[in-house]
């Protein structure tokens, strides 16, 4: 029995797409039912995310008429009339094995060495197990592909680092302070950014957020939903001396704090480290102030540097997860099922 | 075997430091990224050797191996390396084996010089416990000094990274700089305490030679002003909130004093206590 992949992804198709052809959860039990019976797959799994909508099946025979009979009942339980290029692929092993192995270290994803696809696959492996719609051949692929995202995070870098806006502020956060769990925050401004960048904070830790915003209503309503307190525009300043951390977010046309205005509030603060994250554009912040002792600036762009290099960096350890996959790959295949092809030949059908 | 025993030992460990330091090269280039095995292994090696010269020349004597300039200094490496050895026991931490392997090579180097380690037979200067304890002590303070400017060389880089916004501020496996910043102050108070105490005991205790004074020993006057060197430091820290990049300058400073004037001024105290 060969294990074959039918589906489509970000790579391949617009979310316009992937939405048209997405499994509701609750759906997924019985599409896998009709699917087995009429014969379609011997054992499958639907896995349907945001990103892609995928079958593994277990067929006894993997030729184009199987692939063309997946395809079709893909686009009938859509109800999907549009045309179809090379949005939808199919591969067979030991493709298919491999492409199952990556999505489930994140190496398929839009971001690189993502963790949350391998919830999303467990989840859509226990669904398809516990209405039996699984046994010896998709059972085996499915633990071994948990297995080896195990040992890709553990062995290789592909996740390190922090690829978002709001995970690297949390990260230099964390190169400054020894602890997060008595910093207050600062939000000046309400954007969707600051929001998230406080949520991240808060969620490693951090004391509380004070929430300013020139719309008081608007600093109050976001105060709450972070749990903390609002304070006028007008005072933010006045606060300063307890605050560890900056993020600012205004939409003003000028710096709405400079080093003339910093310089004597960091002696009050007695030189305890100060981190300000500018997101704002135009910015917020004299670039000026990054010169005072214990003030740490970085604006937007140099969040985003940060994030980009650590993508790259995750990139850089593509080849050597891609080895282990080979390798887990074809002892998988040796173990259980008919004689593997050789790496990097083509798989059984392309893109159809 | 070379002159007094455990000197062959010595300078095996440091070449091996030596290596380490030439690896910690590669890991500054690195950007500490990677947790680095392969040095603490090194300064594992060095540290076995360095505790066998020791303890070969402790038993020689039959007596703490800190009885003229080279043991001394030996003596001050050896807190350093174990204190690094004991901290790399976490992977974390092994980081630090970066920035302890240049100084441990270096002042290694300069323990070799032969005049330091001149042979005083079976009757060392150091004769009672209590002189013991009083060269023991300061020799520990100097580690910890020692230890400091090292937290304060981390945190120099650490802070120059974060300040201009290089990538190995995030990359690196380096502890945060308000970390660094408080076992720079410890290391500080707790080596000072110890110079105090090693002092204290040597003002009462320690008899110098016939017709020598305290107050004509240029010794006495160096340990004095390194310890008012120390005493500002700290006062300035607590006092006056400085900044984490003053007191590290301050420690890397005041480190570099001790071992650039160490060796001179004991080589010219007539007592050569």
């Amino acid at each position: 029995m060969a294990i074959v992949v039918i589906g489509l992804s970000h790579h391949t198709s617009p979310v316009e797409m992937r939405e048209r052809f997405a499994f509701a959860e609750s759906k997924i039990p019985e599409a896998l039912q009709r699917l087995r019976s009429a014969g379609l797959a011997e054992e499958a799994v639907i896995l349907s995310t945001c990103n892609r909508v995928e079958i593994y099946a277990a067929l006894t025979r993997a030729d184009r008429p199987a692939f063309q009979a997946l395809q079709r009942f893909l686009v009938d339980w859509s109800d999907y009339r549009g045309p179809l290029n090379d949005e939808v692929y199919s591969l067979g092993e030991p493709q298919s094995v491999e492409h199952l192995f990556k999505v489930a270290a994140g190496l398929d994803s839009m971001v690189l060495g993502e963790t949350e696809i391998l919830g999303q696959l467990k989840r859509a492996y226990e669904l398809a197990l516990r209405h039996r719609h699984t046994a010896g051949r998709l059972n085996k692929a499915f633990q071994r592909a948990f297995n080896v995202a195990k040992q890709i995070r553990t062995e290789t870098n592909i996740q390190r680092g922090s690829v978002s806006v709001s995970s690297v502020a949390v990260e230099l956060a964390e190169k400054i302070f020894s602890t997060l769990h008595d910093r207050q925050v600062m939000v000046i401004g309400a954007g969707d950014t600051s929001e998230k960048t406080a949520r991240a904070l808060l969620s490693r830790g951090a004391l509380s957020v004070i929430v300013s915003n020139r719309s008081p209503d608007r600093a109050q309503a976001l105060a709450e939903e972070l749990g903390g307190r609002a304070v006028p525009f007008e005072r933010w300043a006045k606060e300063f001396e307890k605050i560890d951390i900056v993020i600012s977010s205004t939409a003003a046309p000028h710096y709405i704090l400079d080093r003339a205005k910093l310089e004597p509030l960091m002696k009050i603060r007695r030189n305890r480290p100060l981190l300000l994250i500018d997101i704002a554009v135009p910015r917020d912040i004299e670039p000026e102030i990054n010169f005072l002792e214990s003030v740490y600036l970085y604006n937007i762009d140099d969040l985003q540097a940060i994030a980009e290099s650590y993508l790259q960096y995750r990139r850089d350890e593509i080849a050597r997860c891609e080895a282990i996959i080979r390798e887990k790959t074809l002892a998988l295949l040796a173990a259980g099922g008919p004689p593997p092809l050789a790496p990097g030949s083509r798989p059984a059908f392309g893109h159809d | 075997m070379d002159g007094l025993p455990g000197r062959n030992y010595f300078l095996a460990a440091v070449v091996v430091y030596g290596l380490s330091a030439l690896y910690s090269v590669f890991l500054w280039r690195k950007g500490f990224r990677e947790d680095d095995r392969v040095n603490y292994a090194l300064l594992f090696v060095a540290g076995i050797l360095h505790t066998t010269a020791m303890f070969r020349r402790g038993f020689w004597f039959d007596r703490c191996p800190v009885n003229n300039l080279y043991e001394a200094t030996t003596f001050l490496l050896w807190t350093i390396v174990a204190a690094y050895l004991v901290a790399g026991a976490w992977p974390r931490l092994r980081f630090v084996g970066a920035f302890a392997a240049p100084l441990l090579f270096c002042v290694g180097v300069f323990a070799m010089m032969p005049r330091l380690d001149n042979p005083y037979g079976s009757h060392p200067e150091f004769k009672h416990d209590w002189v013991s304890l009083h060269a023991a002590l300061i020799l520990l303070s100097y580690g910890a000094f020692g230890l400091s400017s090292v937290a304060g060389l981390m945190y120099l880089t650490q802070e120059h990274d974060l300040k201009f916004h290089k990538m190995r501020a995030v990359f690196s496996l380096l502890p945060p700089i308000q970390r660094l910043e408080l076992v720079i102050g410890r290391l500080l108070a707790a080596g000072f305490v110890l110079l105090t105490v090693g002092l204290v005991i040597g003002a009462v205790w320690l008899k110098l030679p016939d017709g020598v004074s305290f107050l004509d020993d240029p010794k006495v006057h160096w340990s004095l002003l390194v310890w008012l060197l120390y005493l500002a430091l700290l006062v300035m820290n607590w006092r006056f909130a400085q900044g984490g990049r003053r007191l590290s300058w301050g420690a890397v400073g005041c480190f570099l004093f001790v071992l650039l004037t160490f060796w001179g001024v004991n080589l010219m105290s007539p007592s050569h206590h």
